[in-house]
């Protein structure tokens, strides 16, 4: 983990303090299946988020899908997911989004650890977790998600990872070998932004992460099992997945919180009224209060705390009644 | 030897290696044993009479020789004849008053026949004229004068043997036994003394492996802090070397009592049978006796003691504590002052009135009296340890920790102790909810969850038993859940490994919470229930109920809470019954105290209930509290039940056949004969069914047969001819209807109508299936599914109300209820489904206290609907359903506020 500072500059050499602001660019990869019950699910999870990403705004024409049978779906799928294919289609996608833009890679599958390094099956060569860094080390886009939603994935944390960019792995080591249902979850989490904790309209990375996790700690539980997997998350750079990472503070999950598939802040009017363009400013004033408030519970007496967040809140519903009120007719009129 | 061991005052610092240099020349073998050539093999083996018949010889072949004498005076005492010993011994001192070896034989032997101020002018004699065996008789002198009750004097002895040790004067076995035992009782001062012991035992086996005193002494040293582990390996070594060493088959006796075993008291009897005479095995089986309250053989068995050594203080406590839980103030009175003055600071009397009443449910008693013994000596950590654990067990928990953190200051390597109080320390992360009459204790990772249902149950069974107990006991009453089993035993027993869900300590109670099994292994609410039922037992009776009374009532009350809850009859209890292993009545309480197999714990629970309701049945309920006051009163099984009850035991017992004849003969018969056995365990499980080449043939043979319909009913299901398994599954439940195990024709039967299409009779089965099972999770929830597709929400909601209780942390199963309630109207319901699925913490924790706050604006309850909405919108403060909530609580009349912003 890295300290506080790190991560700081971190997150300004993501450009997350103003998130949104760049294109994102999605490449879905689905590997082998090794029969037709995991290629179903495989496949049904890469609409999952390719829908997602559609609805929070990102263009189709910046979503890319690669499966191992394109014929199952030619109208959504691309082409095949051999290697080869997958090299081309990031190297095209990394050229199109450029140094500003932001790139996910979505990959579900089987991962194995063959001579020890661990690789995601595909039809034809695996592709190993080396020969993606690789791959990624010559791409444009500084910020770059990664997310390997395959068994024994865990150790493309330590080999992708690098500043700018934020890794997810379904396992933490190459040892849990058992079909993961991270993916699943993952990607569901996406679907009418079920997995937006924080009601802000958006899922983040560590809002999909949380989702997940917290999914598949349930399946487990619920069926009584031992659980064989334990997603990661790295986003600072320092090549150390966490299992619980965290929105504030030190460590995994900062950058995360900050990374949304698509844009959604653009489905917005740009051309809002003065008053509305004034509420809105005040909302997001009254947002920042709330924010610092929050960070200063500690210090507070609760009694106090909950006072004072009373007052900001009722503030805060209110403008954003007025902004619902005020945008309503726009809207409608558009 | 590494190191000198701490006296509390001695010339500590000899040189290790000069220690080890002297130890280095010790040979493990007595040279008298050489002398005594077979003799000595013979009772090193074991083989006493022939040990004694050998000495004899010698000492007839040879009447001047010492060795010979002390062999045959110490092999004579093995099998308890300490009088002949003695008088053989005695004589041949007053002719040898120089011989070597006598007088720790003769002194020892009149010490157990309590003459204590002769064996202490012998043993001393053998101190003061540097004897041999000066060192054990000053272990025995130390021990004698702890007896009188001069401490001062022990400790003198103790410590003179550690300076022994640290002059590198014990090197042999015995000498290496002795010191160790005077760092054994010198722990009380000081508890580091403890590991000295162990070291100097270690030494003692290393000297001579052989030295079956010494793996004894350890092997009850371990015992005495609960290491049973180390405990048994120590006395089966022992016994390897003597297999009827008396002393070894009692500490293996002690080591299966602590480990819960059955055989204890046949294992304390194999040591009476090698020593009659041997007064602590007498005082062992009389403290059984007294845990089966079987009074008067206890006593019988203590005034047996008594005749080898009318002293022996153990032996009078045995005697008073029998008098004391028989209610017979004065007799008890009488032998506490005749201990008190032959040992003013015995706390031992105290300790073991303490241990006799927790054998006996009487904490409240057991708790006073530990404070008692340290009133008399402040440096007994048994009794600061007793009051303690028994102030935990009556809910005094701050003055049960302080005591018990004073035990383990004096008694570190208490086990027990140490477990307690570890447990104890992390109730800070357990949350504390109050009803009217409970107090629920719970881990803060499911308190929230728990609180309000383990209330609402609790509440709801204690309006229930206060009329029908005609008793209302003292409130609060405590219910601590325990998320680990672990946890759970270790306050129940201080270790972990018990196999029980639930303890009652009267006011408190404490057990398995639903995470601390797997899902449908047992039935949280049932249990809590039972064990409230035996707080009302044990209010009526005073805490005199026998287990047998109180687990049958316990039984019984779990049956009315609920359809399903209770114990019911298993192929396990038929197959019991068929064979004739079921206890006659007055035996019952054997079947819970002292069973003979493990299962028969689990039968002796159904047949109680069984006795119970039948008592209810023909004599009424009101007898049953006439018999829980007759238990009051101190009277036996057999008076009360010829009391109350008018007849005969042997009338009662035929009465209760006819009972079970009239309630399951059908069953039984159907049951078949003996093949049929189940596999151990009974309950809900399974049964063994016949081979399947005859399946059909046997099924349309013998259509009275249970097994053999089902198994054909099996068979055709498995073979998907399901519409044709319908008549014979049908037939095997008729049979046995109480038959639930996972193969039950009832649940075949539902999975077949459902998949047919007919749902009224699914849902029929399975209701009858869950009016007998209390712990399928998955068939309530399945129920509830035809129920509410049967259009019947009631009902729906009924079955999942109940899976709570089986399992309550399945976020689905709220959710599901939570919907039934809001279609339902039912405002309160959905409050309290809302209400369990934030205490689940669900990843999405706006949208449930969101959901919960709109839960309780619906109910009319604004103040908790705000604070849950700011709780919501502090985690999501853009949420805008939950901002608009806010608003229209803040301007009910706006309808979701106008006000203007600032």
């Amino acid at each position: 983990m890295t300290g506080r500072g790190a991560a700081v500059g971190l997150a300004v050499l993501l450009g997350v303090a103003a998130p949104g602001a760049a294109a994102t660019h999605l490449l879905v990869v689905s590997g082998l299946g090794g029969d037709e019950t995991y290629s179903a699910s495989f496949h049904e999870w890469s609409l999952n988020m390719i829908d997602g990403a559609l609805a929070a705004g990102v263009p189709l024409s910046n979503v890319m899908y690669l499966a191992e049978d394109p014929s199952r779906d030619e109208r959504r799928i691309a082409g095949d997911s051999r290697k080869a294919t997958i090299e081309s289609t990031l190297r095209t996608m990394g050229d199109g989004a450029g140094a500003d833009g932001e790139l996910w890679i979505v990959i579900f599958g089987h991962g194995s650890a063959r001579g020890g390094e661990a690789t995601v099956n595909l039809p034809g060569p695996d592709l190993s977790g080396g020969e993606l860094a690789a791959i990624l080390d010559t791409l444009p886009p500084r910020r770059i998600v990664v997310v390997n939603a395959s068994s024994a994935s865990g150790e493309f944390v330590r080999l992708l990872s690098a500043p700018g960019r934020a890794i997810v792995t379904a396992t933490r080591s190459v040892t849990e070998r058992h079909a993961p249902v991270f993916g699943k979850y993952f990607s569901e989490s996406f679907v009418d932004n079920q997995a937006d904790l924080d009601k802000d309209g958006r899922v983040s990375l560590l809002e999909a992460f949380e989702y997940a996790r917290a999914a598949v700690e349930r399946f487990f539980e619920g069926d009584q099992r031992l659980r064989t997997e334990h997603a990661l998350l790295d986003d600072d750079g320092d090549g150390r997945g966490s299992m619980t990472p965290a929105p504030a503070g030190e460590g995994d999950g900062v950058v995360a919180s900050r990374l949304f598939l698509g844009d959604r802040s653009a489905i917005q009017a740009a051309d809002a009224s003065p008053e509305l363009r004034r509420l809105r400013e005040r909302k997001d004033e009254l947002e920042e209060r709330i924010a610092e408030l929050r960070a200063r519970r500690g210090s507070l007496e609760e009694g106090l705390y909950l006072e004072e967040l009373e007052t900001l809140l009722l503030d805060l519903a209110r403008t954003n009644q007025q902004i619902e009120r005020l945008a309503a007719p726009a809207e409608e009129s558009s | 030897m590494i190191a000198p061991i701490a006296g509390r005052r001695s010339q500590r610092g000899l040189p290790a290696l000069l220690l080890s240099a002297a130890l280095a020349g010790a040979c493990g073998v007595e040279a008298g044993a050489q002398d005594r050539g077979g003799a000595a093999d013979l009772h090193r083996a074991g083989r006493y009479v022939e040990a004694i018949a050998a000495y004899t010889a010698l000492v007839a072949g040879d009447p001047e020789s010492a060795e010979a004498r002390a062999g045959w005076g110490a092999a004579l005492a093995a099998v308890g004849r300490y009088r002949q010993a003695a008088e053989g011994l005695e004589l041949f001192l007053a002719e040898h008053p120089d011989a070597p070896g006598i007088r720790l034989g003769l002194g020892t032997a009149l010490a157990e026949l309590g003459r204590y101020a002769e064996a202490e002018r012998v043993l001393g004699a053998e101190v003061e004229h540097r004897g041999r065996d000066r060192h054990a008789a000053r272990a025995e002198l130390g021990r004698l004068r702890l007896l009188a009750g001069d401490r001062a004097a022990a400790v003198a002895h103790f410590d003179a043997l550690i300076d022994a040790y640290n002059r590198g004067e014990a090197r042999r076995a015995p000498e290496l036994v002795a010191v160790a035992a005077a760092c054994r009782h010198l722990g009380a001062e000081d508890p580091q003394l403890f590991k000295d012991a162990l070291r100097a035992f270690d030494e003692a086996i290393a000297a001579d492996p052989g030295s079956i005193e010494a793996r004894v002494a350890l092997g009850e040293l371990f015992l005495e802090k609960y290491n049973g582990t180390e405990a048994r390996g120590e006395v089966e070594a022992a016994l390897a070397l003597n297999p009827r060493h008396p002393g070894a088959l009692l500490a293996l006796a002690r080591v299966l009592h602590f480990e819960g075993a059955y055989a204890a008291m046949e294992q304390a009897k194999r040591s009476l049978e090698t020593n009659p005479g041997f007064v602590p095995a007498r005082i062992f089986t009389a403290q059984l006796l007294l845990e089966l309250e079987e009074y008067e053989d206890a006593e019988a068995e203590a005034r047996r003691a008594l005749e080898t050594n009318p002293r022996s203080l153990e032996a009078q406590a045995i005697l008073a504590a029998a008098r004391y839980l028989q209610g017979d103030d004065v007799g008890f009175r009488e032998l506490e002052d005749v201990v008190l003055a032959a040992n003013p600071r015995y706390a031992d009397f105290y300790n073991l009135l303490a241990d006799a009443c927790v054998r006996n449910r009487l904490y409240r008693e057991a708790a006073d009296f530990g404070l008692r013994a340290v009133e008399l000596d402040p440096k007994s950590w048994r009794g600061w340890g007793l009051a303690g654990l028994n102030q935990l067990r009556v809910g005094e928990i701050e003055s049960g920790r302080a005591n018990l953190e004073r035990a383990f200051l004096g008694d570190p390597y208490n086990v027990w102790f140490k477990n307690t109080l570890d447990l104890i320390d992390t109730f800070a992360r357990y949350g504390e909810h109050r009803s009217r009459r409970f107090t629920v204790i719970a881990h803060e990772s499911e308190d929230e969850l728990l609180a309000p249902y383990a209330l609402a149950l609790a509440e709801e069974a204690y309006d229930a038993l206060a009329p029908r107990y005609r008793i209302e006991p003292p409130t609060p009453i405590r219910l601590e859940l325990y998320p680990s089993h672990a946890d759970f035993s270790v306050r129940t027993i201080g270790l972990a490994g018990m196999g029980a869900l639930g303890v009652c300590f009267g006011s408190v109670i404490a057990q398995d919470s639903p995470r601390a099994r797997p899902r449908g292994h047992f039935n949280w609410g049932s249990t809590l229930w039972h064990e409230l039922a035996h707080t009302f037992a044990l209010a009526v009776s005073e805490h005199r109920v026998p287990r047998w009374l109180t687990e049958g009532l316990s039984v019984l009350e779990e049956r009315r809470a609920r359809p399903g809850w209770g114990d019911d009859l298993s192929p396990y209890f038929l197959a019991a019954w068929r064979d004739g292993e079921l206890l006659p009545v007055a035996e019952l309480n054997n079947g819970f105290v002292r069973p003979t197999s493990p299962e028969q714990i689990g039968l002796s629970y159904y047949q109680a209930s069984l006795v119970v309701e039948l008592i209810e049945r023909d004599w009424g309920f009101e007898t049953l509290l006439a018999m829980l006051r007759g238990y009051r009163d101190h009277r036996s099984t057999e008076e009360v039940l010829r009391q109350q009850l008018g007849i005969e035991l042997e009338e009662f017992d035929r009465r209760f056949e006819t009972f079970l004849e009239e309630s399951f003969g059908s069953a039984k018969t159907a049951f078949g004969p003996a093949q049929a056995r189940p596999e151990e365990g009974g309950g809900e499980g399974s049964i063994e069914l016949p081979d399947r080449s005859d399946l059909e043939t046997a099924a349309r043979e013998q259509s009275g047969s249970f097994p053999a319909q089902l198994s054909w009913g099996l068979y055709l299901v498995s073979e998907d001819r399901a519409a044709e398994a319908v008549p014979f599954l049908e037939r095997a439940r008729d049979l046995y209807p109480q038959y639930v195990g996972p193969d039950s024709p009832y649940l075949l039967l539902a999975r077949i109508h459902r998949e047919r299409g007919d749902d009224e009779k699914a849902a029929r089965e399975l209701r009858s299936f869950l009016a007998v099972n209390e712990t399928d999770y998955e068939s309530r929830l399945l129920l509830a599914e035809i129920e509410e597709e049967l259009g019947d929400v009631g009902a729906a909601l009924r079955a999942l109300e109940e899976a709570i209780y089986v399992y309550p942390l399945d976020l689905e199963l709220h959710r599901r209820m939570a919907k039934l309630y809001a279609e339902s109207g039912d405002a309160t319901g959905l409050v309290r489904a809302r209400s369990a699925l934030v205490a689940l913490r669900p990843t999405d924790m706006a949208q449930a206290l969101y959901d919960l706050a709109e839960a309780h604006h619906a109910a009319g309850e604004p103040r908790e609907a705000l604070r849950q909405v700011l709780r919501a919108l502090d985690i999501a403060p853009a949420f805008g359903a939950a901002q608009r909530l806010l608003l229209r609580l803040h301007d009910p009349a706006g309808g979701g506020g106008a006000g203007e912003a600032p």
